[in-house]
Order: C-alpha cells, then sequence, then structure tokens
C-alpha cells in the first residue's frame, strides 16, 4: 500500500500537468487554436513543432526591427543578436505551452520587459 | 577485454536501449540501415567543429556535415571573451612584442604542473599564426590591443572586436557554408557506430533533438565516409558527472558553460573504449562574477582590468593574490574569501575608472549591475564593510608598486600597468570562481587522432578536437590558449582525414 499511494499521486499529477499544458496558451494565439492544433504542430501532436512552424505567420527580420535596440545595445536584440544573429529558432527562448526565458537570460541580466 | 555485441538490424534494438546508457555497438557497414552519408562528419559546430569544416573544404572534401545539438550554432566556444594566444604575429611585432612557440609552450607547461603535454603544445602553438590567418580570412577582425592574460610571459591574447566567441564562431560558420558545408542544429550525437575491428563506420544522430527531452526527435545513422571527428566540448555544465570527478564542484558552484556542454561526445567515446586523462582536473575561472549567469559581462571586465587592479578580502581589506597569476591559483584563492561563519564573502576587484573605461566592459558591468562605481576608498569599506584603514594602506602601497614596476608582495608582472595608478572614482566588482572548462577528457595524438585504452593505438577513421580532448594543457589552461588549440586540432583532424 505504501508503494501503491506515491504512484497514484504521480497518475493524478501527470494528468493535472497534462491537462494544464492544453490550457496554457496565449490569447491572441486562439484563431491559431481554432484551426486545429496541427496549424503548428507539423511533426506529429506528440513531437515539438518544427523550427518553421511560428514562421508560417511571424518573419524573424520584421521581429528584428520591432526589437531593435540602438548604439552599444544593438547587439542585444534578441531576434538578432551578437551570439546567434537571426538564427536562434524561436523555440529556444518561447514556449506557447511551456514557460520560458530568453536563452541570453543564462548569462546576462537583461531586460527584455515585453517578453513572453 | 570489450564484450563485443553485433546487431545484424540497428535502428530500432540501438534506440531501445537509451539515453542512460550510450552503447557500444559493433556492425559491418553493410549490415547498417545508413540513412545519411558523408564524407566528412563533425560532431558540434564549436571552434573545433568549425575550424575542421573549413580546413577541410579548403583541402577538397566535397561533402562536409557539421550536428549540432543545441538548438543555436557555437556551443560553448560563442561564450567567451573572444580571445586567442598566438606566438609571432604580425600584430605583435607591430605592437613590439617579442614572443614564440618555445616561450608560450614553456608558459603553459609551467601551468600544467607536470602533466601538460608538450607534444601536443607544440604543435597547437607552432599552428597558431596559420590559425589566426585563417580566422582572419574567415572574416574575423581583431583589436589593435592585444590582452594580458594570466600565467602569460608575453603578451599575446589577441581579442576580436566582438570580445566574445560570437566573433569567431559567426564569420567561421558563415565561411564554412559558403563553402557548402552542409550545418544543422537540434541534431544529437548519441553513439559512434564501428565496425567489428573497431573501425569507426559511423554515428546515430537523434534529429530533431530539444534539448534536455531526451526522447525527442527520431534516431538516424549516418555513415562517415573519411572519418568522425568529435568536438563536443567539455562536461562542465553536467553536475553529476562533474561532482563524481571534483566533490567541490556541486549544484552551489557556478558555470560558466554553455547549457550543451555535457560531455556527451566524451561519454560516447569513453563507451568506444578511448583512452581517458585527466578527468578531475576542471577550471574554474576566476573572473567570474557572482552577480549574474553563466559567462556574462564581468569576465570581460575583470580580464581587461587584473593587470592594473587589485583583488581585496573583505575580512581584511588587503590583497591576498597575484592578480595574474594562472587561473588555478587565482581561483583556488578566491574560494577561500570567507565570513566568520564560513559563508562566500566574494573579493572585490577594485579597479581604476581612468583606465577601466577605455574598455567597453564597463559601461556593460556598471548597467547591468554588475560592478558599481565609487567615488572614494571610504565609499568602498562602508558599502562593503572593509576595514578602511587597511584597504587605504594597501592602495597606497599598491600604487608605490607601481611607481617602482615591482611588486614585492604578490610578485605580479608590472609592466603591464607601468603608469596606471589606482585612483578614484573606482569601479568594483565580486569576483566568485565559475566552472569554466575541463582539461581533461579523451587521449589524442598530433594527428587528432582518438586512442584507445587497450593498446595506446589510435581508433581508425576517429579524431577528436577541442575541450572533449584531454591531456593538453594539464592541471590548468592558460587563458587564451583553448580558442587556438581547439582550432588547431580541428584542422589537424581535417589534414589527417583528408590524407587517411
Amino acid at each position: 500500500m505504501k508503494l501503491i499511494t506515491p504512484l497514484i499521486a504521480l497518475v493524478i499529477s501527470s494528468a493535472i500537468a497534462s491537462t494544464a499544458m492544453a490550457r496554457d496558451q496565449r490569447e491572441y494565439h486562439q484563431m491559431v487554436y481554432d484551426s486545429g492544433c496541427k496549424t503548428c504542430h507539423d511533426q506529429g501532436l506528440k513531437s515539438f513543432p518544427s523550427d518553421t512552424a511560428c514562421l508560417q505567420c511571424h518573419d524573424m527580420s520584421d521581429l528584428a526591427k520591432q526589437t531593435a535596440r540602438k548604439g552599444h545595445d544593438a547587439k542585444q536584440n534578441p531576434h538578432d543578436s551578437m551570439h546567434y544573429g537571426q538564427e536562434a529558432p524561436c523555440m529556444e527562448c518561447h514556449g506557447e505551452h511551456t514557460k520560458k526565458q530568453a536563452i541570453c537570460m543564462d548569462c546576462h541580466n537583461f531586460d527584455y520587459p515585453k517578453f513572453n | 577485454m570489450q564484450t563485443r555485441r553485433s546487431f545484424l538490424k540497428f535502428g530500432a534494438s540501438a534506440a531501445t536501449v537509451g539515453a542512460l546508457a550510450p552503447l557500444t555497438a559493433h556492425a559491418q557497414s553493410n549490415q547498417v540501415e545508413w540513412d545519411e552519408s558523408h564524407e566528412v562528419v563533425i560532431v558540434g559546430s564549436g571552434f573545433a567543429g568549425l575550424a575542421a569544416a573549413v580546413e577541410a573544404a579548403k583541402l577538397g572534401a566535397k561533402d562536409i556535415v557539421i550536428f549540432e545539438k543545441l538548438g543555436v550554432y557555437g556551443g560553448n566556444s560563442t561564450l567567451n571573451a573572444g580571445q586567442a594566444c598566438f606566438a609571432n604575429t604580425d600584430l605583435q611585432k607591430k605592437l613590439g612584442i617579442e614572443d614564440s612557440a618555445e616561450l608560450m609552450v614553456q608558459d603553459q607547461l609551467k601551468s600544467g604542473r607536470g602533466y601538460a603535454s608538450e607534444e601536443l603544445l607544440r604543435h597547437s602553438a607552432e599552428l597558431g599564426p596559420y590559425i589566426y590567418q585563417l580566422t582572419k580570412d574567415c572574416g574575423c577582425v581583431y583589436r589593435d590591443h592585444i590582452i594580458n592574460t594570466g600565467g602569460t610571459s608575453a603578451t599575446r591574447s589577441h581579442q576580436v572586436i566582438e570580445r566574445s566567441g560570437a566573433g569567431f564562431i559567426r564569420p567561421m560558420l558563415k565561411t564554412a557554408r559558403s563553402y557548402g558545408v552542409k550545418t544543422k542544429i537540434r541534431h544529437k550525437f548519441e553513439h559512434l557506430i564501428t565496425a567489428k575491428d573497431g573501425t569507426v563506420l559511423g554515428i546515430q544522430i537523434r534529429k530533431g533533438y530539444h534539448f534536455s527531452h531526451e526522447d525527442s526527435g527520431k534516431l538516424i545513422n549516418v555513415k562517415a565516409e573519411k572519418g568522425v571527428l568529435i568536438a563536443t566540448g567539455g562536461f562542465g555544465a553536467n553536475v553529476s558527472f562533474r561532482q563524481a570527478l571534483d566533490p567541490n564542484l556541486g549544484e552551489e558552484v557556478g558555470c560558466t558553460n554553455a547549457r550543451g556542454a555535457t560531455g556527451d561526445g566524451l561519454v560516447a567515446m569513453l563507451a568506444e573504449g578511448a583512452m581517458p586523462v585527466h578527468l578531475s582536473f576542471i577550471q574554474s575561472g576566476p573572473w567570474a562574477s557572482p552577480d549574474e549567469g553563466g559567462f556574462g559581462y564581468g569576465a570581460g571586465f575583470s580580464l581587461y582590468n587584473f593587470p592594473h587592479s587589485i583583488a581585496i578580502d573583505r575580512n581584511t581589506g588587503q590583497r591576498f593574490m597575484n592578480e595574474t597569476a594562472d587561473r588555478k591559483t587565482r581561483a583556488d584563492l578566491e574560494v577561500q574569501r570567507r565570513d566568520k561563519d564560513g559563508n562566500p564573502n566574494p573579493a572585490l576587484l577594485i579597479a581604476p575608472k581612468h583606465e577601466a573605461k577605455k574598455d567597453p566592459s564597463m559601461e556593460n558591468v556598471l548597467r547591468y549591475n554588475v560592478a558599481w562605481e565609487f567615488d572614494s576608498v571610504e565609499a568602498i569599506a562602508k558599502h562593503f564593510d572593509l576595514p578602511l584603514a587597511a584597504l587605504k594602506q594597501q592602495i597606497n602601497d599598491w600604487n608605490q608598486y607601481v611607481k617602482q614596476g615591482e611588486d614585492p608582495q604578490f610578485g605580479k608582472r608590472m609592466n603591464m600597468s607601468t603608469g596606471i595608478y589606482l585612483t578614484a572614482p573606482f569601479i568594483v566588482q565580486r569576483l566568485w570562481p565559475k566552472v569554466h572548462y575541463c582539461q581533461g577528457g579523451i587521449q589524442i595524438n598530433t594527428k587528432a587522432e582518438v586512442i584507445a585504452a587497450k593498446n595506446g593505438l589510435p581508433i581508425p577513421r576517429l579524431y577528436a578536437a577541442g575541450e572533449v580532448s584531454g591531456g593538453v594543457h594539464g592541471v590548468s589552461r592558460l587563458g587564451g590558449c583553448s580558442t587556438p588549440e581547439c582550432m588547431a586540432f580541428g584542422v589537424t583532424a581535417a589534414r589527417s582525414m583528408m590524407k587517411a
């Protein structure tokens, strides 16, 4: 019995986790949800979307312009950084169903106030 | 000695063994279902991998592939101060610096404390000017200023203008691609595929891998016609692995490495019988700041300022080390800075603003709360709770050493700070070491061939370069000496493969 109790707890918690996963979403992506999970999950529902999935709607060079910084800070543009240029895939920093932080924050105390 | 297993069909049977135990599997090439085939297969997109790709392309390889585990290129190589020690370059001559490969080897042997490989160091140092030119040909741009790094007897750390490894990685990646090198992210190396006699036939790769999701993606078998270069870097970010080797390096110790520095390539080669060397020699960076993650901005600031600044113990208000000693000497002394209860009480690096402001690193550390400006010695003493009189005396003494060109306190080489007095205003950064570099790895020879433990002979068609290889530097590696060594052995591996 002692063994079974934690097992049950594990099953319940993972069930909760999986529903939370499906629910956790950005409101402004509602139209994408309306058109179905496969809109992004182009490699099957159990797999991560491909790195081109987000780019069906988003354009990296446009994003780079939107997040451009001036002068010395220009290299801190997360969409066109000194380390990775415009090549960092969206999912390195952003998660639709998972909370993430920008990869830059592994080493730097940058402030990206609009990050999500 | 080894258990030999052969699988008639790979793929499914190999996959089920899982990521915990990278398996050794033997087969004949015609028994493996190959998903891809390439002339030169490179694992890792850091300095070693990219230098190998560029060199192999120059030597006429037509089909080169680089597999990168992470979603971004450059691994740990893109996260550092962008410095490379070369001896005998045109820039050194222009600046009137006398140096030689021999002197560079001697400096490194000293820091290696009897464990470094003179043969491998010499091979790397002698290739230095070639590597310097190769990087320039790729479009890397060096500053006119050469940096002094700890433990060197001549100023030789050439630095790219970005003051980051990115200044090497991005031009080299671009150059490699211009030669037609295929570069692939999210491809995690799982294990080698070898013939019964040990010859490496190819590798198994997890394609579509997302970091820390070990089951993501799918397994594919990649055939390597000329050979496989493992350039996967160190294991500094793998806490359980490093702590097994050095019990002092647990979770609470920071790390400058990219998250991918988990030692996968090393473990896979060990599984194949490669010779492990010096795995417990793990280096911490003495220039790191506890006030940010990873390598950050603090390292660049202290690297620039160590020669003309002092590091102060907060209990005594006094210096406790030669600020330009080798890394191990400094890191070992820095972790001894403790409060009365034995908790970390990081030392203070006190730099004169009039000199610090000459390097762009100052703006970064001030802006992101990694260092702070103080307009008097009193202000420093008050803020950090230091004994004022002792600190004042120390600064006066130090300025006397600057004047006389000699440091009787710790024997620091004072010709780096001639005329640079420590006067207000001051910039102060806290110092606490972070795990930075693994001197240990698998053994290679001067052809970048991986050596088998059982007989000391090269494992056919298996090459390694960079931090994954071990025994080059011994106990402690000097600053700026990994970058050129990674590239030198990457180039060497390419030459060996193209000759074979």
